[in-house]
C-alpha cells in the first residue's frame, strides 16, 4: 500500500493516519469469523471454524464466501 | 529579383482535386524552389500574412481558421494539442472492496477514462508525479503537489419495501433498491495538505456528472480510493485534453463556366446545404449568359461547408465547368475540449509548448556549437 506524504510535517503526520485503513481496528474481534451470504435466501451468514455450514436463517446447506476486504491495487489504464 | 504575382501566388497554394486525383499538394515557398526568387524564411512576413479567425466559439467548443501558416507548424500544434498538454486524470485505484458483476480491472480502466474538473490555479500549481525508481529509495512519495484522492464507497440496497415490490412483478430499479447506479458525481475529492486552499475556488470533480460508472444490485458494494496524477496524452488517451482537435483545408469551387436552370438546382444538390446559392440572373447578364432573365444561376456561396465529395465532377454536364480545390495554407481548425480547460486556451498552451521546444532545441545546437 502506498503511503502518502506532504511537504509539512504536521500534515504528513495527519496523512498518515488518514490514510491508514480502519481494516486494523475492526479486524481483531471480526477475525474469528468468517463472512459468507445464504445461497438460497441472500442473509448473511458468518461462521467460526468447526461450526456446521448452514444458513441460521433457512437452514440451507450452500453459502457463498464473500470477497475479503484486502486492498487490489491497479492502475487505470 | 522576380516577385511573382498575387494570381500566381494564389494559384501555386491551391490544392487541385480531379475526380480521382489530388495534385499540387507540396508546399513550394521555400528557398532554390523558383529560381530568382526569394522565399527565405522572414519574421515580417509572417507577421504581416498571419491570419486567425473565429468561426465558433463556445467554452469547450471552437471553430477558428489559421490562414498562412506551413502545414509543418500547423500540425505541429495538432500534435501538441492531443498528446503533449497535460492534464489531470486517475491514474491508481485501489480496491477495496467490489462485489459488483464488473471485473476489478475493467472498473479502474473506466474510471481513468472520466474526465476531469478543477480550478486552473490548482491545477497550474500541481506538479508531474514521478514513478519510484529503484536507484532512488523512497522516491516517487505521492504527495499532495502531484496527487488528488478521489472515494467512492457504494452499497446498493433494497428500498423499503422493494422486495415485496418486485415479487408482484415489479421491474424498475428506481422503485426497488437504493443506489442502483454509479455515476461520475458520486466520486468524492478529498483535500490533502495545500490542496484546500490551491483548491478553494474549483474544487476536483468529474467534468460531466451524469456518467454512469457501473450498475450495482442489492448486496453489492464498491468501496476503493483513487489517485489522479498530472499526465500527458502520449503516456495515455486518457490524459488528452481534447476529445479531438483537428483541422481540414479550406476548400475551394470554382465555377468556370455560368450553370443556368434545371441544371444549377442538380448542382447546388451536389453539395452540402448553404455551399451553393441560386441567384436569379438579371436582365444584362441574361443576354450575356444566353439565357432568360429572372432563371436561376448556381453561385458559390459558403465554400467552408463544403465536404469535398466531388460528387459534382461525377456528372459530365458539370465536369468542364467546375474546379475543385483546396488552399494549402488556409487550415480550420477545430478543438473540442474535453472539460478541464477552455478550447481557446488550450490553442494558446500548444503555442506555448511549440515555442518551448524550439528554445530548448536551439538550447542544444548553441551547446554544441560552443
Ligand atoms: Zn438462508
Amino acid at each position: 500500500m502506498s503511503t502518502y506524504t506532504t511537504a509539512g510535517a504536521q500534515q504528513q503526520q495527519q496523512q498518515q493516519s488518514s490514510m491508514a485503513h480502519d481494516a486494523s481496528s475492526s479486524t481483531d474481534e471480526r477475525a474469528r469469523f468468517v463472512e459468507y451470504s445464504c445461497g438460497d435466501c441472500d442473509a448473511p451468514v458468518s461462521l467460526k471454524r468447526g461450526e456446521p455450514i448452514r444458513c441460521r436463517s433457512c437452514g440451507h446447506r450452500v453459502l457463498y464466501k464473500k470477497r475479503t476486504h484486502r486492498m487490489v491495487q491497479f492502475e487505470a489504464r | 529579383m522576380r516577385v511573382p504575382s498575387q494570381a500566381e501566388l494564389q494559384e501555386r497554394k491551391r490544392v487541385q482535386i480531379g475526380i480521382e486525383t489530388t495534385s499540387n499538394a507540396q508546399s513550394t515557398d521555400f528557398p532554390g524552389h523558383w529560381p530568382g526568387e526569394n522565399h527565405e524564411w522572414n519574421l515580417d512576413y509572417i507577421k504581416e500574412n498571419l491570419n486567425v479567425k473565429f468561426h465558433t466559439s463556445t467554452p469547450f467548443d471552437s471553430e477558428f481558421s489559421l490562414i498562412g501558416i506551413d502545414t509543418s507548424v500547423a500540425n505541429a500544434f495538432r500534435r501538441i494539442l492531443l498528446a503533449e498538454i497535460p492534464t489531470l486524470a486517475i491514474e491508481t485505484v485501489f480496491i477495496y472492496q467490489n462485489t459488483s458483476v464488473m471485473q476489478d480491472e475493467v472498473l479502474a480502466h473506466r474510471l481513468g477514462l472520466i474526465p476531469l474538473q478543477a480550478s486552473r490555479r490548482g491545477l497550474n500549481w500541481m506538479k508531474w508525479y514521478q514513478k519510484p525508481t529503484e536507484e532512488d529509495e523512497g522516491s516517487g512519495a505521492p504527495s499532495d503537489y502531484n496527487c488528488a484522492i478521489l472515494r467512492l464507497n457504494v452499497k446498493c440496497e433494497w428500498q423499503e419495501g422493494g422486495l415485496q415490490r418486485a415479487a408482484r412483478g415489479e421491474t424498475d430499479p428506481d422503485k426497488l433498491y437504493v443506489n442502483h447506479s454509479i455515476y461520475a458525481r458520486d466520486l468524492q475529492w478529498q483535500a490533502i495538505g495545500k490542496q484546500a486552499e490551491m483548491f478553494a475556488d474549483g474544487p476536483i470533480q468529474a467534468v460531466n456528472p451524469d456518467i454512469l460508472i457501473m450498475k450495482l444490485r442489492p448486496g453489492q458494494e464498491i468501496e476503493l480510493l483513487m489517485h489522479a496524477m498530472k499526465g500527458i496524452g502520449q503516456d495515455h488517451a486518457k490524459f488528452s485534453p481534447v476529445a479531438t482537435a483537428s483541422y481540414r483545408l479550406l476548400p475551394t469551387i470554382d465555377i468556370m463556366k455560368p450553370i443556368i436552370g434545371a441544371d444549377a438546382k442538380k448542382f447546388a444538390r451536389c453539395f452540402p446545404k448553404g455551399v451553393i446559392r441560386l441567384d436569379s440572373v438579371t436582365s444584362e447578364e441574361a443576354s450575356e449568359l444566353d439565357c432568360k432573365e429572372n432563371e436561376v444561376k448556381a453561385v458559390v456561396a459558403n465554400p467552408m461547408r463544403d465536404t469535398v465529395s466531388r460528387e459534382c465532377l461525377r456528372h459530365a454536364e458539370f465536369k468542364d465547368k467546375v474546379k475543385l480545390g483546396r488552399v494549402r495554407d488556409h487550415f480550420i481548425f477545430r478543438i473540442e475540449s474535453t472539460g478541464q480547460w477552455e478550447s481557446e486556451d488550450l490553442f494558446l498552451e500548444s503555442v506555448k509548448l511549440l515555442k518551448v521546444k524550439c528554445q530548448r532545441m536551439r538550447r542544444g545546437l548553441d551547446a554544441m556549437m560552443n
